[in-house]
């Protein structure tokens, strides 16, 4: 037996698929070239003539893209903050004070054995993870994250949103029922009666929002809460916040509503037989699903990307002249060499012997970037007004992602027919009097 | 030759499957072609604990009807004749209904070389494929419930066999939250809990029996592992036995010691169990806090007694060391804050709406129900009984101190952990009251080397954090006990789980479990 045929034995069947698929995407990838160059004038004009289509293709891949540092972000913001809170130091080996460690977690599912049990639905198992993690990151398309930064204005936004996120629960449907274990079983038909029971409040507390804004598109939503703090719709909608904030939880399966993943009741939940990076799918798409119901509220009640305030100075920076590029490159490149030896001398006279000269040199490259980085951000913020909307959707998303960590350091797990009464017999009426409020004040008021 | 055992040979049926737990199974196979010697490490069926309606054993739940073959296969080399007849028709005893045929199709045989075979005639990718396959054709019995045996009951018969929409669930003993290495096989309907039965048995050591082969000495480290969170109570009540047996008077200060480091362990596992009752709720935190309690405690008694957990500290007619200054300005540093402490960890459950509203109400224990099972401890004084060994049959020096007992009638998982609350306010009272009323003086009594009790019978119960923990020990002249029994809380109090379990929900099975606060390694013995 050849050493081809037999290698080929011995791979997975997604290795197999991926020995298929990386030559393949090489090919692909040099007609790719080899066509832009051969036929570059018409290519070109081709992509002019149909922009939509390329910034969908290109949104798409950012957005694709982002889900992964922000899920590192937040689980390490999640080791370490709930450590924190539980009296302990939390990651502190990998990286400056663990930072890493998130990054070190990545790898490690990568590594590992790809895994299917015996007696698993293989094709639904495979898939479940996939549609997970999609569904969270299809919501990310049409959340505003400044102006003009964003992957589409749809003017549905907010239904596709949900419409989207609903989607969650198929695959962790799929997940409980292929996986062949009854705490999966149970896990996924927790999650099924739970995110289908939140779905309603959860979507008739936006709809007051939608009602005062006039319009479903998250942009328009946005726009219309600009102006003062208090033109925000949660001084507006202060019952639907509350609303609206616990139905995320649920839907993001947090504390105290995670129930899909009970360690002390159903092992793991749906995601018992998982492990790898079918496992790291899911684990990816809790997180993401953190940040994307944290942009939601930030984006429906807090404001979206506008300022909290008004700033005292123009956002300009025209008394820089940019025309002679040659000299500002030189210019970065002389602040980043006198940078790094500034940082070096500080390490050197704060640090003192503990490190090496080419370690103190490595230290104050690192610093006088940080340094630089923040330099050039507190320009970016000043000039582009879209720099300064991402930093503000920010700080906001972040605040609630850390409520939602939060929470889960703080609450025990609620009872799952506590969970759906909840649901039922107060997030219900709840929702519905402020949307029936909520459009009283409106039709009274517009008279 | 040893052949299959049968019922004529055993007489019942029953023995068969209980010799072949999975340890002495691994025996047999160490000991490749001599069954003899396998026979001889066979455990007898379990003398003690008188087994409790509906709970079974691990080394029960373990056998199973191919295991019955085991004892034969041994003698495969010899008789080429019996391992055929060992994988293929094993002694089938009369049983019937779905359960039994459901597990008649899993015959995987013990033979090398039937296992071979087997091997080689399995589809496999290719033929140098070092993976092995599992038998595919089994499929169909993969999600069916598997009796651990031929059910030998009628309640297991009924336990075994499915109503509608039902179906089984085995928690544990690799469950994240049994507490130890208990297993409950529960039969939901949805999520709900139709019946249960609880298997223990896993972390059996023998230890009465141990005791009965050792020096009255040596029996004080011998039943320190029991209850492992909490050993100073098992040392107390084998020594307060034996200090019974032959009429020792223990010294003042020892009694004074005894009971200001039994009552610091005391508020060390009850700072434990608040934590787990929160871990088993979905509660992260508590955990953690609890665990700062009970690490200052036991950091505390080892420098007095130099270990954290088994501290084989007690001794027949006093204690092995005087309390030292680090341990009494570690003492005076951790009372000085113990009260508002506690008193903050207990506000983070006692003021949580989820909590109360999880432990409220489930897991009822009506008062003739806790006497009559046995229940001893925190969760009988939840049932509105106000029995505290310390007060009813007093012993040491509690009769000198002041304290209360606390009861509360609600007799729910609550009720349990808020009674484990006041306990801890009342045992930093004792120790307060230890501290300033501690006398000075010797901590051992004059005894002689060896110990030759007398031959006669004692009964010593102490108040342990899970209930009476007591001993009784028969002795016949010599330096060994002649019979040694443990009487465990834990046991006692786990026995109710299949009274409290049915009709509430998965979630609260744990939460339920948990607020018993039962120590595996105490009901295993």
């Amino acid at each position: 037996m050849s050493f081809a045929t037999r290698t080929w034995t011995r791979m997975s069947i997604p290795a197999r698929l991926l020995a298929i698929f990386i030559p393949l995407a090489v090919v692909l990838a040099i007609a790719t070239v080899l066509v832009i160059v051969v036929l570059g004038g018409p290519f070109v004009d081709f992509l002019a003539a149909n922009l939509p289509l390329v910034r969908f293709f290109v949104t798409a891949t950012a957005v694709l893209l982002m889900t992964v540092p922000t899920a590192f972000v937040i689980i390490y913001l999640e080791l370490k903050v709930i450590a924190r809170m539980n009296l302990r130091i939390g990651p502190n080996r990998v990286g400056p004070w663990g930072a890493a460690m998130s990054v070190i977690h990545g790898l490690k599912v990568l590594s590992k054995e790809d895994f299917a049990p015996t007696g698993v639905d293989l094709p639904v198992f495979t898939l479940a993870p996939v549609v997970t993690y999609l569904a969270s990151v299809m919501t990310l398309l049409v959340i505003p994250f400044a102006p003009g930064l964003f992957g589409q204005d749809l003017n549905i936004g907010v239904l596709y949103f949900f419409a989207m996120g609903g989607l969650t629960v198929v695959g962790l449907l799929m997940a409980g029922w292929s996986s062949f274990n009854k705490y999966s079983l149970l896990g996924g038909l927790r999650s099924a009666a739970q995110i289908v029971s939140y779905e309603i409040p959860l979507t008739l507390s936006a709809v007051g929002v939608v009602v005062l804004a006039g319009t479903m598109s998250m942009n328009h939503i946005v726009l219309a809460q600009s102006g003062s703090v208090f033109d925000w719709f949660v001084f507006k909608q202060p019952l639907a916040v509350i609303i609206f904030f616990i139905a995320a939880t649920a839907e993001a399966n947090r504390a105290p509503f995670d129930l899909t993943e009970a360690d002390s009741e159903i092992v793991a939940g749906f995601g018992t037989e998982y492990s790898g990076m079918r496992f790291g799918f899911f684990y990816f798409a809790e997180y993401v699903n953190v940040f994307i119901v944290s942009a939601l509220i930030t984006t429906l009640f807090f404001g979206g990307w506008t300022a909290p305030f008004n700033w005292p100075w123009a956002y300009n920076l025209n008394w820089l002249d940019f025309s002679n590029g040659t000299l500002w490159v030189g210019i970065a490149f002389v602040a980043l060499v006198v940078g790094t030896d500034v940082m070096a001398v500080l390490v050197r006279l704060l640090g003192g012997s503990t490190w090496s000269l080419p370690g103190t040199m490595i230290l104050g490259f690192a610093f006088a970037t940080v340094v630089a980085v923040g330099v050039v951000g507190l320009a970016g913020f000043i000039a582009f007004d879209w720099v300064q909307g991402l930093f503000w959707f920010m700080a906001k998303t972040y605040a609630f992602v850390f409520v939602f960590v939060w929470l889960r350091a703080t609450l025990p797990r609620v009872r799952v027919d506590q969970l759906m009464g909840f649901a039922w017999k107060w997030l219900l009426p709840a929702s519905l009097l402020n949307l029936f409020v909520t459009a009283t004040a409106v039709v009274l008021l517009s008279r | 030759m040893p052949t299959q055992p049968t019922d004529d040979e055993h007489g019942q049926p029953t023995e068969p499957v209980s010799r072949s737990a999975a340890g002495v199974r691994a025996g047999a196979h160490a000991r490749g072609g001599q069954p003899e010697a396998a026979a001889e490490v066979a455990p007898s069926p379990s003398p003690s604990p008188p087994a409790p309606a509906g709970m079974r054993t691990g080394a029960h739940a373990r056998g199973s009807q191919r295991d019955i073959a085991a004892p034969a296969e041994p003698a495969a080399p010899a008789a080429p004749a019996a391992p055929a007849a060992a994988t293929t028709a094993p002694p089938a005893p009369a049983s019937s209904g779905p359960a039994a045929s459901s597990f008649g199709s899993v015959q995987h045989g013990h033979d090398p070389e039937a296992v071979r075979a087997r091997l080689a005639a399995m589809p496999r990718p290719s033929a140098d494929d070092p993976r092995v396959l599992l038998d595919r054709t089994s499929d169909a019995d993969l999600f069916e419930p598997i009796p651990p045996y031929p059910t030998r009951t009628e309640r297991e018969a009924e336990f075994y066999s499915l109503g509608d929409g039902e179906m089984f669930l085995n928690v544990g003993p690799q469950h994240p939250a049994t507490h130890g290495v208990l297993r409950l096989v529960l039969k939901l309907s949805g999520e709900q809990v139709v019946d249960v039965d609880p298997v223990i048995g896993y972390l059996h050591r023998g230890v009465e029996k141990i005791c009965e082969n050792s020096d009255y000495y040596h029996v004080i480290d011998q039943v320190d592992p029991l209850e492992y969170i909490s050993s100073l109570f098992q040392e107390w009540a084998a020594v307060l036995t034996f200090e019974k047996l032959m009429d020792v008077q223990v010294p003042r200060r020892a009694e004074y010691i005894r009971v200001l480091t039994s009552e610091l362990l005391r508020i060390a596992s009850h700072s434990l169990y608040m934590g787990f009752l929160a871990l088993d709720l979905g509660g992260i935190t508590p955990i953690l806090y609890g665990f700062i309690e009970r690490d200052e405690i036991v950091e505390m008694l080892a420098s007095v007694t130099g270990a954290r957990m088994l501290f084989n500290y007690f001794r027949i007619g006093g204690v092995n060391g005087d309390l030292n200054h680090e341990f009494m300005s570690r003492l005076g540093d951790w009372m000085s804050r113990a009260a508002k402490e506690t008193e903050a960890n207990a506000t983070l459950l006692n003021e949580n709406e989820i909590f109360v509203r999880r432990a409220r109400g489930v897991g009822v224990l009506d008062r003739e129900t806790a006497l009559r099972m046995g229940v001893t401890g925190g969760n009988l004084r939840a049932s509105g009984v106000a029995f505290d060994v310390r007060r009813a049959h007093p012993y040491s020096v509690y009769p000198e101190l002041q304290f209360n007992v606390p009861t509360r009638d609600e007799g729910d998982s609550l009720a349990r952990y808020l009674i484990r609350v006041d306990e801890v306010r009342e045992s930093i009272r004792i120790i307060d009251q230890c501290l300033h009323n501690m006398p000075d003086g010797p901590i051992m009594a004059k005894l002689p080397r060896l110990l030759r009790p007398r031959p006669g019978r004692a009964w010593g119960a102490v108040e342990g954090p899970r209930g009476m923990m007591g001993v009784y020990a028969i002795s016949d002249g010599s330096d060994q006990p002649f019979r040694f029994r443990i009487h465990d809380p834990s046991l006692l109090n786990l026995e109710t789980v299949p009274l409290l379990l049915p009709g509430n929900l998965l979630a609260d099975t744990m939460a339920i479990v948990s607020s018993l606060d039962p120590v595996m390694g105490g009901v295993d013995k």
